[in-house]
């Protein structure tokens, strides 16, 4: 909790200071730079943690400052006002929420589209705000309102702006301590993945965009109070631009950071731009500067100094909880295919597949380069959209579900090549896939959620040979190809899911490694009692585990039938003209 | 449809198919989102000011236009824009401080006024019964022309495909012998080219000062996104939607509301279609 | 208590001070100029202006005796920070009284926050009705721009078909809202009204409304880089030979923009141009080439009414004797005064002057006419 109170009090304290040792005219100044700075550490939070850069950051701000505008000037009572404050702020970050949930749906990227709809949209609104001059007031704006609660801006309303500065600034040094920080950062680090773990990333960019749009709104509603003029650039393309540069000079890594930012740059400029005519020159030069040398900003170069002279502590690991049972059925069913077809572009990779599993066991998937393997796990798991025929497990049909619904239905999946969260630690791919289909929405506020742990991870983790145990602190980034499989292997066990489809698991591995692998593969069939497919191409590992064996060829079905009659089939023979390898 | 309405609508197509082609390069092909794309308008734009400045003939326009963009663009990428291939987002932020760089500097040099620059071919000429700008139409001509030989060049030169290659895999395009340095500084070069190229055409028509860039950005970005990354053809769709948008709600509503019709097209292509029309490659 | 003794140390420093200079009892006049932002081109010649000025009041006894000393700041930002600025003036520095010259949205943050406290002078050419306490307006407002202009030119040119297009904002939208009646008055018609988001820099379509409208006046209400863009294709497709222009806010910088070649028949209303040839223009002219060099930035209307600004501030000033708001008001109604725009009255807070109609045909502005003593319709009831 220190590194929640010590930030958060020494804001508070350094902005309690500012009136008494300046003055209130500062302070007044030092206001408006807060209330650009608190707007900014919502992109900060936004940009920092999930990838998403908004451009369009000041369409929130604009409306919530016209909306206060609005119910100040009716000079309704003070209960009232804010009450319609907070509707107004629900109502925002409603659409906001709307507005991205709906554009990341079926999307596995945070680029440059999204930001440029956000960009579009604030020009709509610079246009609407400016032309509708019976509503906004017009380019002049509006204005002739007194402020909240007729708090005098240059006096009481700075207390009100500390208030907000440090309660915004209090919440996301919060959030960065919980669940929901690290499962943002997994985002957007490997989208997909999260995708695979049952999340529904589209949901969590949609809510990551709603909270920064709130905190925008709220930054809004105190310009508005704070300035007693709106005006169309209040909801402009140069204000979105500007505090996107406020959060990049302050460090959008950082809390403080856009805080920082927004106060340095505000200051400077507006000691600058009267007395030196070259600032804008200066600005563009350090603007550029701190893209290209420090992308951290500001507060990163404070922190790294900060921490010359007081080093990190170092993690302590904390006892294991045990964590809750996971939420899809976990009786064992079939996985069937019927007459499945998959096309992409001019290619027929999947060309009428019909099989039906046990509900048990291990099935191993055999077949040259090319013949459609992989393509048929991806259409099991909602990656690619089957373009004929069903998928059923049990009674459900899940060949049109979305990837973030195959872990629901209790399917978990490995891929070819290890698709782990390279910029996190080993600890903490390990929590955000145990938080996999287990969350609910309060373990996202609740730091024990961190430390749970399942029967079957602990299983893979407490083997002696599995090299994770030690170093569970170093990021992934530097950890070894086979250490990587074994990773994303216990990643994906870790909610015991009943249908375990794993790609390759002993790809790149050493023989040791391999036997390792084939047994941790054996001993969680045998102890969840469900079903396990595996595509392999090392014949002796097929024999060693398979109850049965699919061989594809050309998106087809050659055979599926035991490893012995698999081995002993002509047409695969051909096919195989058996090599082991 | 009026022949002065198509008459505009052809211009308006083909000079936006123009200022985008840069930014189609740059963003396209480099990955760099050029927030300092209209400076480079702006700049050429200028070529005609420094040529009638220093007293030169007015054929010098053209070389003058294409050196003094094409160094500025060559400093610019060997000291800012090589650090930021593969990072979308830092390349819009540092441009967007270059875009304020650039219009600092040539206000420094030009001053803040407004330039006027007199059309090489005064006067207007009658076409599909029409009074048009005789101007207007030899630069309708030549950008079709241009893009012609361009598209010509770019089914056949291996240049395209080697850029195609380096985005694709850079480490490997540079396995397989590829220049990826100098290939990427090229492209850069030759993209702000085509932009300051695109400014001194439209020098004429339209007004000059450091601050008109941003004009030509925007709508560039969305004609970009409407057509599709990556092929001439989308570009020249998307041109058509924007311009084509615009000019058309503009002269049967009005102004503002073709600007909001573009504003909200671009949404939704990005929202629904976020490769565009046509895209050759993802 | 740290602020008590932030107090005592200032006092401990002012009163160090008062003892010894006397100079410090000097009026601080806050003029506000948009160094920065889309009006940043006139920064300099208001700053101009607003010095020469300055030395004039000086040279003649300054405000009620005492010499003023100008301090500037940048208000070509948005209203949030131009608002900072002007108040680092009044709160920081001790201005005690403003001019300023920049657009409306700004104008509607000061008035708030500087609360009738502290007496205000507006500059620029602007919509009207601005009626603040401690607000005086200097600026040409539509009707002084065009009541007698229109006739005018309807009666010169034989014009009575007029198009009316203006970027899409306050401004032109209220002195449109005035022309129709003075046109109506003049016996012509509107045969066509837009408005053109800032945004937009092609005007193609705009152009061929006003082809086919038959219209042979225009009365445009863009601004700045807008103004020159229109202008710049309304000659390419050659419809000067169709109408006149007439512009409320075509000054020097956007003739020059616009170009020779392309300002056949395009004519400016407005309280100033650098070419008037009166004695007081021309002597203004030449102080002003004396004291910054042949090569300055080019005088204009909206530079130029700095030196309006400053110089409504001294007469009002030293009527009431003081820069006290509720004295100057109650001095304002009805003072006098010359400038190089002519004999001026303070009608309603706002500035009866004389309006210029120029021709720019040429490239250069020509006075065509001149009217005596137009006060604004749109002033204050006092």
């Amino acid at each position: 909790m220190v590194s929640v109170l010590l930030p958060a009090s020494a804001l508070l304290a350094a902005l309690l200071l500012v009136p008494e040792l300046f003055g209130d005219f500062v302070a007044y100044q030092i206001g408006l730079y807060l209330i650009y700075g608190i707007a900014a550490q919502g992109i900060g939070f936004l940009w920092g943690k999930t990838g998403v850069l908004p451009l369009g950051q000041s369409l929130f701000f604009g409306i919530a400052a016209y909306f206060t505008a609005i119910t100040l000037r009716a000079e309704g009572h003070l209960i009232v006002n804010l009450g319609l404050a907070a509707i107004a702020l629900a109502a925002i970050t409603g659409f906001a929420y709307v507005l991205a949930m709906l554009v990341f749906r079926g999307r596995n990227e945070s680029g440059p589209y999204f930001s440029l709809i956000t960009l579009a949209l604030v020009m709509i609104a610079e246009q609407v705000a400016g032309t509708a001059t019976s509503l906004t007031g017009g380019f002049n704006g509006m204005s002739g309102f007194s402020s909240l609660a007729n708090l005098d801006p240059f006096g009481g309303f700075y207390y009100v702006i500390v208030a907000a500065t440090v309660s915004v600034s209090l919440v996301l040094l919060l959030l960065n301590k919980m669940p929901v920080n690290l499962i943002a950062r997994a985002v957007l680090d490997n989208e997909p993945r999260m995708q695979l773990l049952g999340f529904p990333t589209h949901v969590i960019k949609g809510a990551a965009f709603a909270f920064s749009a709130m905190i925008a709104a709220l930054a809004g509603g105190l310009f508005a109070s704070h300035q007693g003029i709106v005006t169309p650039t209040s909801t402009g393309f140069a204000l979105s631009a500007e505090l996107v540069i406020l959060t990049a000079v302050g460090g959008r890594f950082h809390v403080l950071g856009p805080l920082i930012g927004a106060v340095v740059v505000g200051w400077a400029s507006a000691e600058l731009r009267d007395s030196f005519p070259y600032w804008e020159l200066l600005m563009a030069v350090l603007f550029i500067l701190v893209v290209l040398k420090a992308p951290g900003g500001i507060a990163e170069l404070i922190e790294a100094a900060f921490r010359r002279i007081w080093p990190k502590p170092a993690n302590e690991t904390l006892p294991a909880h045990a964590a809750p049972s996971v939420r899809f059925d976990k009786s064992p069913v079939p996985l069937r295919f019927e007459d499945v077809h998959l096309q992409i572009g001019v290619v027929q990779i999947l060309n009428g597949v019909s099989f039906e599993t046990p509900s048990v066991g291990i099935v191993s998937v055999i077949g040259p380069n090319g013949a459609g393997k992989t393509s048929a796990l991806n259409t099991i798991t909602g990656n690619l959209a089957v373009t004929g025929g069903q998928i059923t497990l049990g009674e459900h049909a899940i060949h049109s579900q979305p990837p973030h619904q195959a872990l629901n239905s209790g399917i978990g999946r490995k891929r070819q090549v290890p698709s782990v969260f390279f910029s996190l630690s080993v600890a903490e791919n390990l929590s955000i896939a145990m938080m996999a289909n287990r969350l609910r929405l309060a373990d996202l506020f609740r730091s024990s959620t961190y430390q749970w742990q399942s029967d079957a991870l602990k299983g893979v983790l407490d083997h002696p040979e599995v090299p994770l145990a030690k170093g569970l602190n170093e990021p992934v980034e530097y950890l070894p190809q086979g250490h990587r499989q074994f990773l994303e292997y216990a990643m994906t066990v870790a909610a015991e899911p009943t249908v375990l489809l794993l790609d390759e698991p002993c790809a790149g591995l050493s023989p040791d490694e391999t036997g390792l692998m084939t047994t941790l593969v054996q001993t969680y069939q045998a102890t969840t009692k469900g079903l396990v497919i595996v595509i392999e191409h090392d014949m002796s590992i097929v024999e060693a585990i398979s109850d049965k064996v699919l061989v594809l060829h050309l998106g087809q079905v050659l055979t599926f039938d035991t490893y012995d009659n698999v081995r002993q089939n002509p047409e695969v023979m051909a096919v195989y003209a058996g090599g082991t390898k | 449809m009026s022949s002065v309405l198509f008459l505009n609508l052809a211009w308006q197509i083909s000079t936006l198919a123009l200022v985008a082609l840069g930014l189609a390069i740059v963003f396209g092909k480099l990955r760099i989102m050029n927030m300092a794309h209209g400076e480079f308008v702006m700049i050429g734009a200028y070529a005609p000011v420094i040529t009638s400045t220093l007293g030169l003939p007015g054929w010098l326009q053209v070389p003058i236009c294409l050196v003094t963009v094409g160094l500025i663009a060559f400093a610019l990428e060997r000291s800012i824009i090589r650090h930021l291939y593969g990072r979308m987002f830092d390349s819009l932020l540092a441009t967007w401080g270059i875009a304020i760089l650039l219009r600092e500097v040539v206000e420094l040099v030009f001053g803040r006024g407004y330039q006027s620059v007199t059309p090489p071919i005064p006067g207007t000429i009658n076409l599909f019964g029409a009074d048009y700008p005789a101007y207007r139409i030899a630069v309708i001509a030549g950008i079709i022309l241009g893009f012609g030989c361009l598209y010509w060049w770019n089914t056949r030169s291996k240049v395209a495909t080697q850029i195609k290659a380096m985005v694709g895999n850079p480490e490997l395009a540079q396995a397989v012998g590829i220049n990826t340095a100098r290939l990427s500084a090229g492209a850069f070069v030759f993209g702000c080219c085509t932009a300051g190229l695109a400014g001194l055409v439209l020098a004429p028509t339209i007004r000059i000062e450091p601050m008109m860039g941003l004009d030509y950005l925007i709508r560039s970005f969305f004609a970009l996104v409407v057509g599709g990354l990556g092929s001439l053809e989308g570009l020249g769709i998307g041109a058509g939607i924007i311009a084509g948008t615009q000019t058309f709600i503009g002269s049967v509503a009005s102004q503002t509301y073709g600007y909001l019709a573009v504003l909200i097209l671009s949404i939704l292509f990005l929202w629904l279609k976020p490769n565009g029309i046509r895209s050759s490659s993802r | 208590m740290l602020k008590k003794n932030a107090i005592l140390l200032s006092s401990a420093a002012l009163s160090l001070t008062l003892g010894s200079v006397t100079a410090f009892a000097d009026i601080k006049v806050g003029v506000l100029v948009p160094d920065s932002g889309p009006a940043g081109l006139f920064g300099p010649s208001t700053r101009n202006s607003a010095t020469l000025a300055a030395e004039k009041i000086n040279a003649n006894g300054g405000i009620n005796g005492e010499q003023i000393e100008l301090v500037f700041a940048d208000v070509g930002v948005p209203p949030a920070e131009a608002a900072q600025s002007a108040l680092r003036l009044w709160k920081g520095e001790g201005a005690q009284a403003f001019v300023g010259m920049h657009d409306s949205a700004v104008r509607e943050a000061l008035i708030g926050r500087f609360g009738g406290q502290v007496p205000y002078v507006y500059t620029p050419v602007y919509e009207g009705n601005s009626c603040a306490d401690g607000l005086y307006v200097t600026g040409e407002t539509p009707s002084q721009q065009l009541e007698p202009v229109i006739p005018f030119l309807a009666e010169k040119e034989g014009v009575s078909k007029w198009y009316l297009i203006g970027h899409d904002y306050n401004w032109p939208r209220d002195t449109n809202a005035l022309a129709k009646g003075y046109i109506a008055d003049a016996g012509g018609e509107v045969v066509g009204e837009e408005y053109v988001p800032f945004t937009v820099s092609e005007f193609d379509s705009s152009l061929q409304r006003i082809k086919e409208s038959g219209a042979d006046a225009v009365l445009v209400t863009l601004v700045g880089g807008g103004s020159v863009g229109f202008n710049v294709g309304f000659a390419g497709f050659g419809l000067d030979d169709q109408a006149i222009r007439l512009g409320t806010l075509i000054e020097e910088n956007t003739l020059a923009g616009i170009g020779a070649g392309n300002a056949n028949r395009l004519y400016s209303s407005s309280g100033y141009f650098a070419s008037i040839q009166t004695e007081a223009a021309a002597s203004f002219a030449a102080d002003y080439s004396a004291a910054f060099g042949a090569d300055a930035p080019a005088l204009n209307g909206l530079g130029q009414s700095a030196y309006e600004g400053l110089m409504l501030l001294a007469a009002l000033a030293n009527k009431a004797g003081s820069v006290d708001v509720a004295a100057m008001d109650a001095a304002a109604e009805g003072t006098t005064w010359s400038t190089p725009r002519g004999n001026n009255t303070m009608v309603g807070r706002h500035m009866a002057q004389t309006i210029y109609l120029a021709d720019g045909s040429s490239g250069a502005f020509s006075v065509v006419t001149s009217f005596d003593n137009v006060a604004s319709s749109e002033n204050c009831a006092n």
